[in-house]
């Protein structure tokens, strides 16, 4: 871990202080510059805004759909519980890259959506590529098959006895769930939120194909800095800013939850 | 006595190993290691150089694929190493002029790349070898657009008010045939950015990579782009029938090609891969394939490439950008537009 994390972070965290020269593309310096012109220019706090909120309207959506896919995964006798498992993970076996081109040929103009729009309902054409919306709806469909795994096998590690023993009680399904199940999934379900907020704040390909150039996220951003500009220690820097605000709000929801409901 | 003791292990070990070392040793004189974009690019080069050319000479060539600013990066970062992992390193010509001002490739005469004499004049370089080049012009749907812009200036014009795609990542180069409409160089950036808000407040469509633009044509979202003349012909071959305008004002000219790092393991290979380059037959294969031109004086096109290629009459005006204030300019060029093109 030292070798292959530690190390690599030091040399990027070295980076991030060098100076950008347009020949040398770096020079050996102790700066804050890159960090200062982050921090002091409105237009990247726009793209940290805007890759938060994305972020958090992913993780929110993913867990309010995922929770009872995998409680009900979890949950069914049916035979039929590994064709649903499968299906479950069958998204993931298509490269992002590739399921974000099928979302393209859904969303773009001429492409399935506008082309029922105009047949069916004579609607204008319509051009559902290149904002929000569809960067939201593309990194759904990549997050929402790790949160439901990882929520699914928290539901299949809580006892079914407990809701059977709350049922005998009187209590209605819903009730035992919110007031037995939930509350023993909550470290589980924070650490699927984790994972999909993770997942969602180094989006790439998603932003820059669905989202278009007028469209910006900070991995993109990021790529843009070292590949566009050759930028390297404005580009450490921007890797530093995004792991940081990762780390600090994934230790902020661990937080935010109750202790007696925290693992560990 | 066990069975298989270490000495024998070590033993067989050696004598398993000795080919592989024999082997390598007996290649390494021979090999040489192109740092390349892959896709289309990487299979012609073994279909036009490699394999036809460097493999009846005795040179191996071994494909390093990536893509350009890694491989830039890597140049940089192996500077100081005695050798470096590449003979040669294919870059676009900003980077080529980038590493040359840095002095971290090797100068190229006609001495050690014979065919040097061939390039073109307005496209030699000290260490950079020209391999293919294109011009950027305005591209439309001649089934839809009969009187085409003649000028990136009408493409202001109310007509094409939403109809005008770009790829944002040609930015630099965008700016430069702004500048060159604006003031007749390529270097004007303060008109150019005016021009280019105008031209975004016209309802200018931007797309993220070049191929996306030809749905965009399709579907009917757009009806104008401006993007590299190799790029239409690739369309036309793939069966979608676009026709490339060069500007009134002038074409800006995208140069890819080669650099030599200085710590190159084989230059000798290098310099013969670099010469085989600028081979008649090579560049040929190139232009019929991927339509971009020849660098060299001896490669005439004929038949349907040589038609489709051609550059019309009257000539217009080629201009290559100048790189040195370029590759100075472009990390804030890109910044600029990052933030008032995009961002908008």
């Amino acid at each position: 871990m030292v070798l292959m994390l530690v190390v690599p972070l030091g040399f990027l965290a070295r980076d991030s202080l060098n100076r950008f020269d347009a020949t040398e593309l770096m020079i050996e310096a102790v700066t804050p510059e890159n960090y200062l012109r982050f921090f002091t220019d409105p237009f990247y706090w726009t793209v940290l805004v805007t890759t938060l909120r994305v972020s958090v309207i992913v993780t929110a959506t993913c867990l309010l759909v995922g929770l009872p896919m995998a409680w009900r995964l979890a949950r069914t006798a049916s035979r039929w519980k590994p064709v649903l498992m499968l299906l479950t993970i069958l998204p993931l076996f298509i490269g992002s890259t590739t399921r974000t081109a099928g979302w393209m040929i859904l969303f773009s103009r001429g492409g399935m959506l506008d082309l029922i729009g105009r047949r069916l309902f004579g609607a204008a054409p319509v051009n559902l590529m290149y904002a929000e919306p569809a960067v939201i709806v593309g990194i759904i469909a990549i997050n929402l098959p790790f949160t439901v795994l990882t929520l699914q096998s928290v539901f299949e590690g809580i006892d079914p006895r407990l809701e059977e023993a709350a049922a005998s009680m009187g209590a209605a399904p819903s009730r035992a769930f919110w007031r037995i199940v939930f509350p023993l999934a909550l470290p589980g379900t924070l650490i699927a939120g984790v994972l999909c907020f993770i997942l969602c704040m180094n989006a790439f390909a998603t932003p820059v194909l669905l989202g278009g150039p007028r469209f910006q996220m900070m991995a993109p951003l990021l790529f843009w800095a070292f590949s566009g500009d050759s930028n390297w220690p404005f580009a450490a820097a921007i890797a530093f800013i995004l792991m940081g605000t990762t780390l600090a709000l994934t230790g902020l929801a661990n937080i935010a939850i109750p202790r007696r409901y925290r693992s560990g | 006595m066990p069975l298989l003791s270490r000495r024998h292990v070590l033993a067989g070990a050696s004598l398993l190993a000795a080919p592989a070392l024999l082997t390598r040793r007996a290649h390494a004189a021979e090999t040489c290691v192109v740092g390349t974009w892959g896709g289309d690019y990487a299979r012609l080069l073994r279909e036009n150089i490699d394999d036809p050319i460097l493999k009846p000479a005795g040179i191996d060539v071994v494909q390093d694929v990536g893509d350009e600013q890694p491989r830039v990066a890597k140049t940089y970062a192996q500077r100081k190493l005695p050798h470096g992992t590449v003979d040669i390193a294919c870059v676009g010509a900003v980077n080529g002029y980038r590493l040359t001002d840095a002095d971290l490739v090797e100068p190229l005469t006609e001495e050690n790349v014979p065919n040097l004499k061939h390039v073109l004049p307005d496209l030699r370089s000290p260490a950079f070898v020209p391999h293919i080049y294109s011009a950027q012009v305005i591209v439309y749907n001649p089934e839809i657009v009969k009187a085409p812009p003649q000028s990136l200036a009408d493409l202001l014009a109310p007509e094409w008010k939403g109809k005008v795609g770009m790829v944002s990542t040609v930015a630099p180069w965008v700016l430069m045939a702004a500048s060159l409409l604006k003031s007749g160089t390529t270097t004007d950036f303060d008109a150019a950015k005016d021009f280019m808000l105008k031209l975004n407040a016209n309802g200018l469509r931007l797309y993220p990579e070049t191929d996306s633009l030809a749905p965009a044509f399709k579907s009917g979202e757009i009806e104008v782009g401006v993007i590299w003349l190799a790029r239409s012909f690739m369309w036309r071959n793939g069966g979608f029938p676009v026709k490339g305008q060069f500007p009134s004002e002038g074409a800006i000219l995208y140069v890819s090609g080669m650099v030599l790092p200085k710590n190159a393991p084989n230059k000798a290979a290098a310099f013969g891969y670099m010469n085989a380059l600028l081979a008649p037959s090579a560049q040929q294969g190139f232009a019929a394939h991927m339509g971009y031109l020849p660098t060299v004086d001896d490669a005439p096109l004929s038949g349907t490439v040589g038609e489709q290629l051609a550059i019309p009459e009257p000539r217009p005006k080629l201009v290559v950008p100048d790189y040195a204030v370029i590759s100075k300019a472009m990390p804030d060029l890109n910044d600029w537009w990052l933030k008032n093109m995009q961002h908008s």
